[in-house]
């Protein structure tokens, strides 16, 4: 389940902290991790960090890569901070999110709160 | 706006000199690790070195060179990490994305400018410290600072809140009313996408400006019998 926007994403961290998601940045790349912390500006802290399965982007592996640095076959990269303005989406585990809440969340939301 | 690695080649002071912090503008030091050598996107590492952390951009001053350093303000990291796996780089390392600034090409036009124009095309930069054990302290160097850099919005947060549990959040919803929802000022991903349409206002004055709920009372009255 992909959800864009800041409010309902650092809303729903406290299900989602210790847990796996992916983040994927604006210039198309993606990371995988476990999420340590957030804060209000959709910083985000990984950890175990490792990037996506390769051949999903293959549009992105040249020389001076992301990927030519970190093949993602091993966890070369542990901690990880990513800049929250780079931030496109954060894939969250399907099973940790409550469909219900994230309704009423984005109903007060455009009540504005 | 991000605006990448650029060539510094000015310094203050005398010797090897340091960077010219910009104090005017609240910029100051926070961290000085010498022995550092700087690697930027692939090209062969550049030793020796030291690094200056100050609370708005990464400064690395090479130790042999006056006229050779380089710069990024932290708004330009996408992130930062710290790299062990030797398949990656041999050295461990400060792993970072750099975003680089929109260039126009039709601006460049001499030799003398296209070493800066090379280095605001550079999107990573590793930075090897002599001594592997001091990475995790940079990396939290590199967090609090970049931490301190958020992009310019119209309404200023003091207050810096990482959520690390639940419990944490619960307790803030009873103390602070704004940190559960931040109020977002960036009008590029509004909920609803209605730019910077604020649906609720505009239904709070629909109310008011509507004659017709004024008289309510006997309407409604006989609205309740009416429906029941």
């Amino acid at each position: 389940m992909v959800i864009p926007g800041v409010q309902l994403f650092f809303s729903y961290f406290k299900d989602l902290v210790g847990r796996e998601v992916t983040v994927e940045l604006k210039n198309d790349l993606a990371i995988r991790g476990t999420l340590h912390s957030v804060d209000q500006y959709l910083n985000i802290k990984l950890e175990n960090t490792r990037v996506v399965d390769q051949d999903k982007y293959p549009h992105m592996v040249k020389p001076n890569s992301f990927f030519y640095f970190f093949p993602p076959s091993r966890l070369s990269v542990r901690n990880c901070f990513i800049r929250g303005s780079v931030v496109r989406y954060v894939q969250l585990p399907p099973e940790g999110v409550d469909v219900e809440l994230l309704h009423d969340a984005t109903r007060r939301e455009a009540r504005g709160g | 706006m991000a605006t990448g690695l650029r060539l510094v080649t000015e310094r203050a002071g005398n010797g090897v000199g340091k960077p010219v912090i910009d104090t005017d503008n609240g910029e100051e030091l926070m961290l000085v690790h010498p022995g550092v050598s700087i690697v930027l996107g692939n090209r062969p590492p550049e030793f020796p070195g030291t690094l200056y952390i100050s609370n708005k951009q990464i400064w690395w001053l090479s130790d042999t060179d006056r006229a050779k350093g380089y710069a990024v303000d932290f708004l330009s990291v996408s992130l930062h990490a710290v790299s062990r796996d030797p398949e990656a780089y041999p050295s461990p390392c400060i792993f970072t994305q750099i975003e680089t600034p929109a260039v126009d090409d039709e601006l460049v036009d001499s030799d003398s400018e296209s070493e800066t124009l090379n280095l605001s095309k550079i999107t990573q930069m590793r930075l090897v410290p002599s001594d592997p054990s001091q990475l995790n302290m940079l990396f939290a160097i590199f967090c609090q600072c970049a931490e301190l850099n958020p992009d310019p919005t119209e309404e200023e947060e003091s207050v810096h809140n990482w959520i690390f549990s639940a419990d944490q959040l619960e307790d803030e919803d009873e103390e602070d009313e704004d940190s559960e929802w931040p109020v977002f000022q960036n009008p590029t991903h509004p909920i609803g996408a209605n730019g910077n349409h604020d649906l609720a206002h505009s239904v709070f004055q629909l109310q008011i400006n509507d004659q017709r709920f004024e008289d309510a009372e006997e309407m409604e009255q006989y609205d309740k019998n009416g429906h029941q």
